[in-house]
């Protein structure tokens, strides 16, 4: 029993260590880079079919096109093929700290299911990561605090997708919308007076015509 | 009846198209933005944007040491100085003082006099005191404005009052103006005497209701000499002063300190308008005139003798709040009655709110004007606090730990003094501290534009707009402009300064806010064209009904 005990806490242990090194996390002074797997396919895949090498900014200046906003990245949708090795360059444009953390990729192989892209201030890093097979539409962010909220979120394809996220800038409308006053002035309430009116009108035409059948046929 | 049956069948086709009419019925005021959210704006004002200017500069002879009536008192690097002549009146009393030093002033004749030196010491020692009961920006029927405007903030008139010394003259500038005089401001004039005074202090009520005075903590026997009423309380005393009568209190103070003094009448709100005022018994000394009126309270720029034997400086610092629902019943209207009824029963003081926070009269940023604390290094200064809020105080000087010296005008032992960075003050209490300049890392941290102020956080705000309440600065020399401001970012104030920043419509850091969405014509048309539908089918209906019949 205790040889058995003390061969589970081997194992166990044994096994943490490996899922710190596994994919590892790959740090510096200037950022880090979580489950960088440039060469390792998932089950599904046989080759690598595409090496798709993409550059994503990062920082305020992005978001300044888009009202309301605070953070967000230059682009924020990609696609690839499946089984594509993705290398990405991420490049923070800001003096805090941004992410690019990718959600959704098999956990056999990623641990969490994340590939990420962590940079301390201005600068870049690149990783790699190679997709499945299926199609699928990966939840792209960045986790510093309120940074998703307010701007920094994308989607990567693989495929065709498996559909559009929420509230990603200048391409989905969020799931809580804000709303907002309209606009109104005199001529939105003129236009609704003017329509009720050709409404009305023209059922007073059509009894007209109506009433002009029904006399025409007893004659 | 073949016509009435079609009309019948037409029934059902209307409740349809009425029910995809409120189905289908579009958002008419407010609408959700989908993927781009709508521009930005700039804001609406109520009124145009006005800045107005942090320092008005407009007696910079008043800041120098100087000697009035043979009054020699400190220099004031104050943007807004205390007029030299006022001060020379209150050491000196009105019948010690020049006409020339008399005129420069706004106090009646018999608003101050000082005479008799009992004890042979070189002072005066009966000391008689006038003071009457004035109102700012209260209701005026000449005018959809309030009358006389006194600004605690750029734009911000609450209706206030306040005792002052008895005046003389006109209540405001000038002819053409709305603006009250210098001299009517809040808080109540900060009345010093000294130990072993005989004074008289008689309340002439020139206001519209009754009011009294009561000494808190200042030694007073219960009734005066002749059995009138002393303590200022109606229900143990007299009936309140009523309008247009006067009342003589007398004190002869045997213990020395910072105290209070206050209206007792529907005390609750009295004292809540700024009936109440700081009132300061100088420990006895030869030779010691005193500054009897500190108006607006602040740099005191003649101490008495026993101050200076151990301070550089004194400020008394007095903390008010407003509440705007009680503020705004004396501006509401202009019949007494109608005001007494608003003011002493409809309002509610257990549901009150306060949202303005004065420090000295004024609310940030108009307390840079006169109620700086000026330091140099190695100094020591002398506060008086005192906190005439409902709510607690928890006064915070940057940069600096102060010890106390007296709490409610009573020295702590020495030995048992305690020297600590937040001094908290509830309803009515006051705190003397001494203020080392002494860089040392405890009592200092060196030279600077060190902020100071409630560290409730309500007590920082206007009326929820922040910064302003009762902040103000401690400014070393080195980092004061000639004109009393301190050396600041040029933009600094600009926000604070400006009223529609003040008025809660301008937003912060030059922002824009967010817009609005365009009206969704097709939607509304299409709609308007159903409904139009709907009526015209009905009427159809209606009048093809009744031919039937």
């Amino acid at each position: 029993m205790k040889y058995l005990l003390l061969l589970l806490s081997l194992l166990s242990s044994t096994a943490t260590f490996s899922a710190m090194n596994h994919g590892g996390m790959i740090m510096d002074e200037k950022g880090m880079i979580m489950n960088h797997t440039p060469d390792k396919l998932p089950k599904d895949c046989k080759e690598i079919s595409e090496d798709v090498d993409i550059t994503i900014r990062g920082g305020h200046k992005f978001a300044k096109d888009f009202n309301g906003k605070m953070f967000t990245y230059d682009k924020r949708e990609w696609q690839v093929p499946g089984c594509a090795r993705v290398n990405v360059t991420f490049i923070n444009e800001d003096d805090i700290r941004h992410q690019f953390m990718l959600h959704g990729l098999p956990g056999y192989m990623y641990p969490k299911g994340m590939f990420t892209i962590e940079v301390y201030g201005k600068g870049q890093k690149t990783g790699s990561f190679i997709v499945p097979s299926r199609d699928y539409t990966y939840y792209i962010h960045c986790e510093v605090s309120t940074h998703t909220e307010k701007g920094m979120k994308a989607q990567l394809k693989v495929g065709k997708g498996s559909g559009d996220l929420d509230s990603i800038l200048g391409l989905t409308a969020p799931l809580t919308p804000d709303y907002y006053p309209v606009n109104n002035d005199r001529f939105t309430w003129l236009s609704l007076a003017f329509s009720i009116l050709i409404g009305a009108l023209l059922i007073s035409w059509l009894s007209n015509m109506l009433a002009r059948k029904i006399k025409k046929s007893s004659n | 009846m073949p016509n009435k049956v079609l009309y019948y069948r037409l029934i059902p086709v209307v409740i349809t198209l009425i029910a995809l009419a409120v189905w289908l019925q579009p958002a008419f005021f407010q609408r959700a933005a989908g993927i781009n959210l709508p521009n930005g704006q700039l804001p609406q004002l109520s009124k145009p944007l006005a800045i107005a200017k942090p320092c008005l500069d407009e007696h910079p002879e008043w800041r120098a040491a100087q000697t009035v009536d043979g009054v020699a008192m400190a220099e004031s690097l104050l943007c807004e100085p205390d007029n030299p002549y006022n001060v020379a009146a209150a050491v000196k009393g009105m019948n010690n003082i020049s006409m020339r030093t008399l005129m420069s002033t706004h106090m009646a004749e018999d608003a101050l006099t000082k005479s008799d030196d009992l004890d042979g010491d070189g002072d005066p020692d009966i000391i008689r005191i006038k003071l009457e009961v004035l109102e700012l920006n209260g209701a005026t029927p000449d005018s959809p404005n309030v009358f006389p405007t006194y600004d605690i903030a750029p734009g911000i008139q609450p209706g206030i009052w306040a005792f002052s010394p008895k005046l003389r003259g006109m209540s405001v500038k000038n002819f053409r103006s709305n603006k009250a005089n210098a001299i009517l401001r809040a808080p109540s004039p900060v009345i010093r005497i000294e130990q072993g005074d005989k004074v008289y202090i008689t309340l002439e009520n020139t206001h519209y209701f009754p009011h009294t005075l009561h000494f808190h903590g200042v030694d007073h026997s219960f009734q005066t000499a002749s059995g009138g009423d002393n303590d200022g309380v109606p229900i143990t005393g007299e009936k309140p002063v009523m309008p247009g009568a006067t009342r003589t209190y007398e004190l002869q103070p045997r213990h020395a300190g910072t105290m209070l003094y206050h209206c007792h009448v529907q005390t609750d709100k009295h004292l809540l308008m700024g009936l109440n005022g700081m009132f300061v018994v100088e420990e006895n000394r030869p030779n010691n005139w005193v500054q009897t009126f500190n108006i607006g309270a602040g740099h005191v720029r003649y101490s008495s003798a026993a101050i200076k034997e151990k301070y550089d400086r004194e400020y008394d610092l007095h903390y008010q709040s407003i509440d705007k629902n009680l503020a705004k019943t004396i501006q509401e209207s202009n019949d007494i009655r109608e005001i007494s009824k608003q003011m002493h029963r409809v309002y509610n003081m257990s549901e009150s709110n306060e949202n303005y926070f004065m420090l000295n009269g004024h609310s940030f940023p108009y307390t840079l004007r006169d109620a700086l604390i000026i330091a140099k290094p190695d100094e020591n200064i002398k506060l008086r606090l005192a906190n005439t809020q409902h709510s607690n105080i928890a006064i915070h000087i940057h940069g600096h730990k102060a010890t106390i010296t007296d709490y409610d005008g009573v020295a702590v032992n020495p030995v048992a003094q305690i020297t600590r960075d937040v001094y908290d003050l509830s309803a009515a209490q006051r705190l003397d501290l001494n203020l080392q300049t002494t860089n040392d890392g405890l009592h200092s941290y060196g030279e600077g534009v060190w902020l100071f102020h409630d560290h409730v956080e309500t007590g920082v705000a206007n009326d929820g707009i922040s910064p302003g309440g009762n902040i103000a600065l401690m400014v070393y020399e080195s980092m004061l402009n000639p004109n009393g401001m301190p050396m600041v970012r040029e933009d600094a104030l600009d926000d604070v300064l400006t009223n529609s920043f003040q008025n809660k419509e301008k937003p912060l850091w030059n922002k824009k806010e967010p817009g609005l969405l365009a009206p969704n014509y097709v939607h509304l048309i299409l709609w308007g064209l159903l409904i139009g539908l709907i009526i015209g089918l009905l009427t159809f209906i209606i009048r093809g009904l009744n031919k039937a019949i």
